[in-house]
Protein backbone atom coordinates (compact mmCIF):
# COMPACT_ATOMS: atom_id res chain seq x y z
CA UNK A 1 0.00 0.00 0.00
CA UNK A 2 2.65 2.45 1.12
CA UNK A 3 4.98 1.21 -1.70
CA UNK A 4 1.95 1.76 -4.36
CA UNK A 5 1.37 5.17 -2.90
CA UNK A 6 5.57 6.42 -3.27
CA UNK A 7 5.58 4.81 -6.63
CA UNK A 8 2.65 5.91 -8.18
CA UNK A 9 3.33 9.78 -6.80
CA UNK A 10 6.82 10.03 -8.06
CA UNK A 11 6.23 8.13 -11.13
CA UNK A 12 3.23 10.53 -11.66
CA UNK A 13 5.45 13.42 -11.07
CA UNK A 14 8.14 12.36 -13.84
CA UNK A 15 5.56 11.60 -16.30
CA UNK A 16 4.31 15.01 -15.70
CA UNK A 17 8.08 16.46 -15.75
CA UNK A 18 8.74 15.02 -19.38
CA UNK A 19 5.01 15.78 -20.38
CA UNK A 20 6.13 19.33 -19.53
CA UNK A 21 10.01 18.95 -21.13
CA UNK A 22 7.86 18.33 -24.65
CA UNK A 23 6.72 22.00 -24.74
CA UNK A 24 10.22 23.47 -23.53
CA UNK A 25 12.00 24.90 -26.69
CA UNK A 26 14.81 24.98 -24.40
CA UNK A 27 15.13 21.59 -23.42
CA UNK A 28 17.48 21.42 -26.74
CA UNK A 29 18.64 25.02 -27.11
CA UNK A 30 19.23 27.67 -24.33
CA UNK A 31 18.11 30.74 -26.67
CA UNK A 32 15.05 29.30 -27.27
CA UNK A 33 13.33 30.76 -24.56
CA UNK A 34 14.20 34.61 -23.45
CA UNK A 35 16.88 34.96 -21.03
CA UNK A 36 14.97 35.85 -17.82
CA UNK A 37 13.11 32.28 -17.82
CA UNK A 38 15.70 30.73 -16.34
CA UNK A 39 16.99 34.06 -14.50
CA UNK A 40 14.89 33.49 -11.40
CA UNK A 41 11.54 32.03 -10.31
CA UNK A 42 8.93 34.84 -10.62
CA UNK A 43 9.91 35.86 -14.28
CA UNK A 44 8.67 32.83 -15.52
CA UNK A 45 5.67 33.35 -17.36
CA UNK A 46 4.61 29.98 -16.58
CA UNK A 47 4.43 29.90 -12.72
CA UNK B 1 -1.08 -4.95 -11.24
CA UNK B 2 2.15 -3.15 -10.43
CA UNK B 3 4.20 -5.06 -13.93
CA UNK B 4 1.13 -3.35 -15.79
CA UNK B 5 1.48 0.31 -14.24
CA UNK B 6 5.49 0.18 -14.50
CA UNK B 7 5.69 -0.97 -18.40
CA UNK B 8 2.98 1.49 -19.21
CA UNK B 9 5.10 3.96 -17.76
CA UNK B 10 8.34 2.69 -19.08
CA UNK B 11 6.31 2.59 -22.63
CA UNK B 12 4.75 6.16 -22.53
CA UNK B 13 8.04 7.56 -21.47
CA UNK B 14 9.80 5.84 -24.16
CA UNK B 15 7.05 7.20 -26.87
CA UNK B 16 7.09 10.64 -25.60
CA UNK B 17 11.23 10.33 -26.40
CA UNK B 18 9.92 10.56 -30.00
CA UNK B 19 9.46 13.81 -30.08
CA UNK B 20 12.05 15.08 -27.74
CA UNK B 21 14.83 11.95 -28.14
CA UNK B 22 16.92 13.60 -24.89
CA UNK B 23 14.07 12.03 -22.76
CA UNK B 24 15.54 8.42 -23.63
CA UNK B 25 18.82 9.86 -21.39
CA UNK B 26 16.57 10.59 -18.54
CA UNK B 27 14.58 6.93 -19.14
CA UNK B 28 18.02 5.56 -18.90
CA UNK B 29 18.63 7.10 -15.38
CA UNK B 30 15.14 6.25 -14.41
CA UNK B 31 16.23 2.52 -14.82
CA UNK B 32 19.26 2.25 -13.69
CA UNK B 33 18.14 3.90 -10.34
CA UNK B 34 14.75 1.82 -10.16
CA UNK B 35 15.92 -1.07 -11.31
CA UNK B 36 11.86 -1.55 -12.64
CA UNK B 37 12.74 -4.92 -13.95
CA UNK B 38 13.42 -6.06 -9.93
CA UNK B 39 10.14 -4.18 -9.03
CA UNK B 40 8.19 -6.23 -11.19
CA UNK B 41 6.53 -9.66 -10.14
CA UNK B 42 6.40 -11.20 -13.08
CA UNK B 43 6.86 -10.55 -17.03
CA UNK B 44 8.57 -6.89 -16.36
CA UNK B 45 11.36 -9.51 -14.44
CA UNK B 46 11.52 -11.26 -17.96
CA UNK B 47 12.97 -8.65 -19.59
CA UNK B 48 16.66 -8.91 -18.58
CA UNK B 49 17.93 -6.33 -21.22
CA UNK B 50 15.73 -3.39 -20.20
CA UNK B 51 18.97 -1.59 -19.00
CA UNK B 52 20.55 -2.26 -22.51
CA UNK B 53 17.35 -1.36 -24.54
CA UNK B 54 17.17 1.98 -22.09
CA UNK B 55 21.11 2.77 -23.01
CA UNK B 56 20.67 2.27 -26.77
CA UNK B 57 17.89 4.68 -26.97
CA UNK B 58 19.85 7.43 -24.63
CA UNK B 59 22.90 7.25 -27.00
CA UNK B 60 21.40 6.53 -30.11
CA UNK B 61 18.92 9.54 -29.74
CA UNK B 62 21.95 11.17 -28.82
CA UNK B 63 23.96 10.21 -31.76
CA UNK B 64 20.96 11.48 -33.87
CA UNK B 65 19.86 14.75 -32.79
CA UNK B 66 22.96 16.16 -30.38
CA UNK B 67 26.57 14.52 -31.39
CA UNK B 68 28.33 16.83 -32.32
CA UNK B 69 27.05 20.05 -30.99
CA UNK B 70 29.42 21.32 -28.49
CA UNK B 71 31.54 17.85 -28.41
CA UNK B 72 34.29 18.68 -26.05
CA UNK B 73 35.97 16.88 -23.57
CA UNK B 74 36.80 17.47 -19.83
CA UNK B 75 39.72 16.84 -18.09
CA UNK B 76 37.45 14.81 -15.79
CA UNK B 77 36.06 12.88 -18.62
CA UNK B 78 39.46 12.02 -19.53
CA UNK B 79 40.14 11.13 -15.50
CA UNK B 80 37.11 8.99 -15.87
CA UNK B 81 38.04 7.42 -18.70
CA UNK B 82 41.68 6.69 -17.37
CA UNK B 83 40.05 5.12 -14.38
CA UNK B 84 37.63 3.54 -16.67
CA UNK B 85 40.40 1.65 -18.33
CA UNK B 86 42.69 0.71 -15.42
CA UNK B 87 39.97 -0.63 -13.72
CA UNK B 88 39.50 -2.75 -17.13
CA UNK B 89 43.18 -3.99 -17.00
CA UNK B 90 42.89 -4.80 -13.24
CA UNK B 91 39.43 -7.06 -13.88
CA UNK B 92 41.35 -8.95 -16.79
CA UNK B 93 44.48 -9.49 -13.76
CA UNK B 94 42.52 -10.04 -11.21
CA UNK B 95 42.65 -12.44 -8.19
CA UNK B 96 39.09 -13.54 -8.21
CA UNK B 97 38.17 -13.50 -11.74
CA UNK B 98 34.50 -14.48 -11.52
CA UNK B 99 33.68 -11.83 -9.09
CA UNK B 100 35.44 -9.35 -10.34
CA UNK B 101 33.48 -9.41 -13.81
CA UNK B 102 30.20 -10.02 -12.06
CA UNK B 103 31.07 -6.26 -10.51
CA UNK B 104 32.64 -4.94 -13.75
CA UNK B 105 29.56 -6.14 -15.71
CA UNK B 106 27.47 -3.13 -13.73
CA UNK B 107 30.49 -1.03 -12.75
CA UNK B 108 31.85 0.07 -16.33
CA UNK B 109 28.74 1.07 -16.88
CA UNK B 110 28.17 3.60 -13.95
CA UNK B 111 31.52 5.55 -14.80
CA UNK B 112 30.77 5.22 -18.94
CA UNK B 113 27.48 6.66 -18.42
CA UNK B 114 29.21 9.31 -16.00
CA UNK B 115 31.72 10.22 -19.12
CA UNK B 116 28.59 10.16 -21.56
CA UNK B 117 26.44 12.26 -19.61
CA UNK B 118 27.99 15.79 -20.23
CA UNK B 119 27.94 15.40 -24.00
CA UNK B 120 24.10 15.30 -23.48
CA UNK B 121 23.31 17.87 -21.08
CA UNK B 122 24.26 20.83 -23.26
CA UNK B 123 21.56 23.38 -21.98
CA UNK B 124 20.29 24.20 -18.63
CA UNK B 125 17.30 22.97 -18.74
CA UNK B 126 18.38 19.42 -19.74
CA UNK B 127 20.48 19.90 -16.63
CA UNK B 128 17.60 20.65 -14.49
CA UNK B 129 15.28 17.74 -15.85
CA UNK B 130 18.13 15.25 -15.41
CA UNK B 131 18.86 16.40 -11.75
CA UNK B 132 15.14 16.35 -11.30
CA UNK B 133 14.75 12.32 -12.76
CA UNK B 134 17.47 11.41 -10.16
CA UNK B 135 15.83 12.97 -7.37
CA UNK B 136 12.15 11.71 -8.33
CA UNK B 137 13.84 8.13 -8.66
CA UNK B 138 15.32 8.32 -5.15
CA UNK B 139 12.44 10.33 -3.87
CA UNK B 140 10.66 6.40 -4.57
CA UNK B 141 12.47 4.69 -2.21
CA UNK B 142 12.58 7.43 0.12
CA UNK B 143 9.06 8.21 0.54
CA UNK B 144 7.88 4.42 1.14
CA UNK B 145 11.25 4.30 3.59
CA UNK B 146 9.95 7.75 5.27
CA UNK B 147 6.19 7.02 5.78
CA UNK B 148 7.58 3.26 7.02
CA UNK B 149 9.71 4.75 9.39
CA UNK B 150 7.09 6.89 10.48
CA UNK B 151 4.64 4.28 11.33
CA UNK B 152 6.93 2.82 13.75
CA UNK B 153 8.76 0.33 11.09
CA UNK B 154 12.31 -0.38 10.42
CA UNK B 155 15.02 -1.97 12.38
CA UNK B 156 19.00 -2.30 11.09
CA UNK B 157 18.42 -4.51 7.94
CA UNK B 158 15.09 -4.69 8.09
CA UNK B 159 13.30 -1.49 6.58
CA UNK B 160 12.25 -2.71 3.07
CA UNK B 161 12.44 -0.50 0.58
CA UNK B 162 9.84 -1.31 -2.29
CA UNK B 163 11.94 -4.91 -2.58
CA UNK B 164 13.70 -6.97 -0.31
CA UNK B 165 17.02 -6.53 -2.25
CA UNK B 166 20.56 -5.39 -0.64
CA UNK B 167 22.25 -3.86 -3.95
CA UNK B 168 22.39 -0.48 -5.37
CA UNK B 169 20.36 2.31 -3.80
CA UNK B 170 17.96 -0.51 -1.98
CA UNK B 171 21.03 -1.12 0.77
CA UNK B 172 20.65 0.23 3.90
CA UNK B 173 23.75 2.53 4.24
CA UNK B 174 23.75 3.17 0.68
CA UNK B 175 20.52 4.87 1.13
CA UNK B 176 21.15 6.95 4.21
CA UNK B 177 23.79 8.28 2.62
CA UNK B 178 22.35 9.36 -0.56
CA UNK B 179 18.93 10.56 1.34
CA UNK B 180 21.15 12.90 3.27
CA UNK B 181 23.15 14.19 0.18
CA UNK B 182 20.58 14.80 -1.89
CA UNK B 183 18.82 17.56 1.00
CA UNK B 184 20.65 20.51 -0.39
CA UNK B 185 19.40 19.48 -3.59
CA UNK B 186 15.89 19.38 -2.95
CA UNK B 187 16.20 22.60 -1.06
CA UNK B 188 17.60 24.05 -4.47
CA UNK B 189 14.48 22.40 -6.32
CA UNK B 190 12.01 23.89 -3.39
CA UNK B 191 13.44 27.78 -4.85
CA UNK B 192 15.08 27.21 -7.84
CA UNK B 193 13.04 25.10 -10.09
CA UNK B 194 11.78 26.08 -13.63
CA UNK B 195 9.79 22.58 -14.76
CA UNK B 196 8.10 22.73 -11.46
CA UNK B 197 8.21 26.40 -10.53
CA UNK B 198 8.51 26.85 -6.99
CA UNK B 199 4.62 27.45 -5.65
CA UNK B 200 3.29 26.22 -2.17
CA UNK B 201 2.65 23.02 -3.43
CA UNK B 202 6.28 22.24 -4.63
CA UNK B 203 7.52 23.78 -1.55
CA UNK B 204 5.21 21.84 0.70
CA UNK B 205 6.48 18.49 -1.64
CA UNK B 206 10.18 19.19 -1.29
CA UNK B 207 9.89 19.62 2.37
CA UNK B 208 7.75 16.69 3.53
CA UNK B 209 10.69 14.73 0.65
CA UNK B 210 13.66 16.02 2.85
CA UNK B 211 11.74 15.13 5.77
CA UNK B 212 11.74 11.59 4.61
CA UNK B 213 15.11 11.73 3.64
CA UNK B 214 16.23 12.72 7.36
CA UNK B 215 13.73 9.67 8.31
CA UNK B 216 15.36 7.45 6.30
CA UNK B 217 18.78 6.98 8.63
CA UNK B 218 16.84 6.42 11.99
CA UNK B 219 14.90 3.68 9.94
CA UNK B 220 17.39 2.14 7.99
CA UNK B 221 19.19 2.58 11.71
CA UNK B 222 22.79 2.73 10.26
CA UNK B 223 25.36 4.61 11.81
CA UNK B 224 26.68 5.81 8.53
CA UNK B 225 23.21 8.03 8.08
CA UNK B 226 24.01 9.68 11.61
CA UNK B 227 27.73 10.77 10.85
CA UNK B 228 26.26 11.80 7.19
CA UNK B 229 23.20 13.74 8.99
CA UNK B 230 26.21 15.75 11.20
CA UNK B 231 28.23 16.31 7.86
CA UNK B 232 24.70 18.16 6.35
CA UNK B 233 24.16 20.13 9.89
CA UNK B 234 27.75 21.62 9.57
CA UNK B 235 28.08 22.25 5.62
CA UNK B 236 24.64 23.69 5.99
CA UNK B 237 25.91 26.41 8.82
CA UNK B 238 28.99 27.02 6.77
CA UNK B 239 26.38 28.25 3.82
CA UNK B 240 23.71 29.61 6.10
CA UNK B 241 23.38 33.81 6.65
CA UNK B 242 21.97 33.89 10.03
CA UNK B 243 24.69 31.21 11.95
CA UNK B 244 23.31 31.70 15.19
CA UNK B 245 19.88 31.48 14.10
CA UNK B 246 20.68 28.11 12.44
CA UNK B 247 22.26 26.98 15.30
CA UNK B 248 19.93 27.56 17.97
CA UNK B 249 16.52 26.20 15.06
CA UNK B 250 18.77 22.92 14.59
CA UNK B 251 19.86 22.56 18.04
CA UNK B 252 16.18 22.91 19.06
CA UNK B 253 15.14 20.24 16.34
CA UNK B 254 17.70 17.78 17.53
CA UNK B 255 16.46 18.19 20.90
CA UNK B 256 13.01 17.76 19.98
CA UNK B 257 13.30 15.10 17.42
CA UNK B 258 14.86 12.62 20.60
CA UNK B 259 11.67 11.51 22.40
CA UNK B 260 10.14 10.26 19.10
CA UNK B 261 13.41 8.12 18.00
CA UNK B 262 12.95 4.46 18.39
CA UNK B 263 14.90 2.94 21.61
CA UNK B 264 16.39 0.55 19.51
CA UNK B 265 18.01 3.75 17.48
CA UNK B 266 19.11 5.56 20.44
CA UNK B 267 20.80 2.13 21.98
CA UNK B 268 22.39 1.56 18.72
CA UNK B 269 23.83 4.50 17.34
CA UNK B 270 25.45 5.05 21.13
CA UNK B 271 27.50 2.08 20.45
CA UNK B 272 29.43 4.61 17.90
CA UNK B 273 31.51 5.15 20.90
CA UNK B 274 32.31 2.34 21.90
CA UNK B 275 33.15 0.69 18.97
CA UNK B 276 35.41 -2.12 20.58
CA UNK B 277 32.36 -3.94 21.74
CA UNK B 278 31.05 -3.68 18.25
CA UNK B 279 32.02 -6.48 15.62
CA UNK B 280 30.32 -5.01 12.74
CA UNK B 281 32.72 -1.89 13.47
CA UNK B 282 35.66 -4.27 14.80
CA UNK B 283 35.40 -6.15 11.37
CA UNK B 284 35.97 -2.77 9.65
CA UNK B 285 39.69 -2.44 11.15
CA UNK B 286 40.44 -5.67 10.85
CA UNK B 287 39.36 -5.42 7.04
CA UNK B 288 41.38 -1.98 6.80
CA UNK B 289 44.18 -3.21 8.34
CA UNK B 290 44.36 -6.60 5.98
CA UNK B 291 43.73 -4.02 3.14
CA UNK B 292 47.06 -2.16 4.17
CA UNK B 293 48.82 -5.44 4.22
CA UNK B 294 47.20 -6.45 1.02
CA UNK B 295 48.51 -3.88 -1.18
CA UNK B 296 51.87 -3.79 -0.14
CA UNK B 297 52.09 -6.91 -2.21
CA UNK B 298 49.96 -5.87 -4.68
CA UNK B 299 50.12 -1.95 -4.98
CA UNK B 300 48.71 -1.87 -8.92
CA UNK B 301 45.34 -3.30 -6.62
CA UNK B 302 43.91 -7.07 -7.16
CA UNK B 303 40.76 -6.40 -8.49
CA UNK B 304 37.28 -6.02 -8.16
CA UNK B 305 36.08 -8.00 -4.89
CA UNK B 306 39.59 -8.57 -3.88
CA UNK B 307 38.95 -8.36 -0.71
CA UNK B 308 37.31 -12.06 -0.55
CA UNK B 309 40.42 -13.24 -0.03
CA UNK B 310 40.86 -11.87 2.94
CA UNK B 311 40.78 -14.14 6.00
CA UNK B 312 40.94 -11.54 9.25
CA UNK B 313 40.75 -11.70 12.88
CA UNK B 314 37.96 -9.86 14.91
CA UNK B 315 38.87 -8.86 18.69
CA UNK B 316 35.96 -7.13 20.40
CA UNK B 317 36.44 -6.36 24.51
CA UNK B 318 33.23 -5.55 25.79
CA UNK B 319 32.85 -3.68 29.45
CA UNK B 320 30.26 -4.80 31.89
CA UNK B 321 28.93 -3.30 35.10
CA UNK B 322 29.91 -0.18 36.48
CA UNK B 323 31.20 1.32 39.69
CA UNK B 324 33.86 -0.14 41.00
CA UNK B 325 33.11 -3.91 39.92
CA UNK B 326 33.39 -3.72 36.25
CA UNK B 327 33.95 -7.04 34.07
CA UNK B 328 35.77 -6.94 30.98
CA UNK B 329 35.25 -9.92 28.61
CA UNK B 330 37.36 -10.23 25.34
CA UNK B 331 36.78 -12.37 22.10
CA UNK B 332 38.31 -13.06 19.23
CA UNK B 333 36.19 -14.55 16.15
CA UNK B 334 37.80 -15.38 12.72
CA UNK B 335 36.14 -14.32 9.66
CA UNK B 336 37.37 -14.58 5.92
CA UNK B 337 35.72 -12.69 2.79
CA UNK B 338 35.05 -9.87 4.68
CA UNK B 339 33.34 -6.73 1.98
CA UNK B 340 35.66 -3.20 2.27
CA UNK B 341 33.47 -1.36 4.44
CA UNK B 342 34.57 1.87 3.27
CA UNK B 343 35.28 3.43 -0.58
CA UNK B 344 38.63 4.74 -0.14
CA UNK B 345 39.52 1.08 0.97
CA UNK B 346 37.59 -0.41 -1.52
CA UNK B 347 39.64 1.80 -4.16
CA UNK B 348 42.75 0.97 -2.66
CA UNK B 349 42.51 -2.96 -2.86
CA UNK B 350 40.42 -3.45 -6.03
CA UNK B 351 42.57 -0.11 -7.67
CA UNK B 352 45.81 0.03 -5.94
CA UNK B 353 47.10 3.35 -5.55
CA UNK B 354 47.02 4.61 -9.26
CA UNK B 355 43.15 3.56 -9.10
CA UNK B 356 42.84 5.41 -5.19
CA UNK B 357 44.82 8.71 -6.87
CA UNK B 358 42.54 8.64 -9.68
CA UNK B 359 39.55 8.32 -7.99
CA UNK B 360 40.49 11.16 -5.32
CA UNK B 361 41.50 13.43 -8.10
CA UNK B 362 37.97 13.06 -9.63
CA UNK B 363 36.50 13.92 -6.88
CA UNK B 364 39.21 16.78 -5.58
CA UNK B 365 38.16 17.84 -9.29
CA UNK B 366 34.90 18.20 -8.59
CA UNK B 367 35.11 19.82 -5.95
CA UNK B 368 37.43 22.34 -6.46
CA UNK B 369 35.06 23.39 -9.99
CA UNK B 370 31.91 23.45 -7.72
CA UNK B 371 33.57 25.83 -5.03
CA UNK B 372 35.24 28.40 -7.68
CA UNK B 373 31.26 28.35 -9.38
CA UNK B 374 30.03 29.30 -5.75
CA UNK B 375 32.19 32.12 -5.23
CA UNK B 376 32.12 33.37 -9.03
CA UNK B 377 28.68 33.69 -8.92
CA UNK B 378 27.15 33.63 -5.44
CA UNK B 379 26.62 37.51 -6.12
CA UNK B 380 25.37 36.88 -9.65
CA UNK B 381 22.06 38.57 -9.65
CA UNK B 382 20.96 37.97 -13.37
CA UNK B 383 21.47 34.15 -12.43
CA UNK B 384 20.85 33.75 -9.26
CA UNK B 385 20.62 29.89 -9.45
CA UNK B 386 23.92 28.81 -10.37
CA UNK B 387 25.90 29.83 -7.07
CA UNK B 388 23.26 27.41 -5.10
CA UNK B 389 23.28 24.76 -7.90
CA UNK B 390 27.08 24.50 -7.20
CA UNK B 391 26.71 24.56 -3.64
CA UNK B 392 23.99 21.82 -3.61
CA UNK B 393 25.86 19.37 -6.20
CA UNK B 394 29.14 20.10 -3.75
CA UNK B 395 27.28 19.56 -0.57
CA UNK B 396 25.77 15.81 -2.28
CA UNK B 397 29.34 14.92 -2.98
CA UNK B 398 31.24 16.00 0.28
CA UNK B 399 28.39 14.37 2.64
CA UNK B 400 28.87 11.09 0.15
CA UNK B 401 32.53 11.64 0.38
CA UNK B 402 31.65 11.29 4.16
CA UNK B 403 29.57 7.99 4.33
CA UNK B 404 32.08 6.64 2.00
CA UNK B 405 34.67 6.75 4.79
CA UNK B 406 32.28 3.37 6.13
CA UNK B 407 30.36 2.05 3.45
CA UNK B 408 32.36 0.51 -0.21
CA UNK B 409 30.04 2.79 -2.43
CA UNK B 410 33.07 4.01 -5.00
CA UNK B 411 31.42 2.67 -8.31
CA UNK B 412 27.86 3.67 -7.00
CA UNK B 413 26.23 4.72 -10.07
CA UNK B 414 23.74 7.46 -8.55
CA UNK B 415 26.80 9.25 -7.38
CA UNK B 416 28.75 8.69 -10.96
CA UNK B 417 25.49 10.28 -12.33
CA UNK B 418 26.28 13.63 -10.22
CA UNK B 419 29.38 13.60 -10.77
CA UNK B 420 28.14 13.68 -14.56
CA UNK B 421 26.34 16.32 -13.90
CA UNK B 422 28.91 18.76 -12.08
CA UNK B 423 31.08 18.68 -15.28
CA UNK B 424 28.48 19.63 -17.46
CA UNK B 425 27.11 22.86 -15.44
CA UNK B 426 30.76 23.46 -15.27
CA UNK B 427 30.65 23.16 -19.07
CA UNK B 428 27.22 25.15 -19.14
CA UNK B 429 28.53 28.00 -17.12
CA UNK B 430 31.92 28.62 -18.93
CA UNK B 431 30.56 28.56 -22.13
CA UNK B 432 27.94 31.03 -21.19
CA UNK B 433 31.05 33.42 -19.69
CA UNK B 434 32.83 32.43 -22.98
CA UNK B 435 30.13 33.76 -25.26
CA UNK B 436 29.37 36.39 -23.18
CA UNK B 437 33.07 38.12 -24.00
CA UNK B 438 33.03 37.10 -27.81
CA UNK B 439 32.04 39.86 -29.11
CA UNK B 440 28.66 38.51 -30.69
CA UNK B 441 26.70 36.56 -28.45
CA UNK B 442 26.08 33.49 -30.31
CA UNK B 443 27.60 31.87 -33.63
CA UNK B 444 24.89 31.87 -35.61
CA UNK B 445 24.07 35.67 -35.70
CA UNK B 446 26.21 37.90 -37.92
CA UNK B 447 29.44 39.26 -36.40
CA UNK B 448 29.23 42.87 -34.99
CA UNK B 449 32.03 45.76 -35.59
CA UNK B 450 35.18 43.97 -36.49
Amino acid sequence: MIDTFALALTHGLILLMAWRLLSRVDLDDDGGKPRQTFASDEADPGA
Amino acid sequence: MRDLGLLAFIAAFAALGLKRPFLWVLLYAYIDIIAPQRLGFSFLAGIPNLSLIAAALAIGGWALTDAGKGFSVSTRQLLMLALLAYAGITTINSDVPLDAWAKWDWAWKAVFFAIFLPFALRTKLRIEAYLLTMLLCAAALIISGGIKTALGGGGYGSLVLLLDDNSGLYEGSTISTVAIAIIPLVLWFAKHGTIFPADWRVRAFCYALCLACLLIPVGTQTRTGLLCIAALFVLMLRDSKHRLLYLAGAGFLALAAVPFLPQSYTSRMTTIQSYEGDQSASTRLAVWGWTLEYVKGRPFGGGFESYKQNQIQVSTVSQQGSGAVQSVSASTTQDAGRAWHSAYFEMLGEQGFPGLALWLLIHAVGLVRMERLRRRYRADEERPWIAPLATALQHFQLIYLVGALFIAVAFQPFVWMILGVQVAFDRWVAAGEKSKRAPSFSASAAPVGA
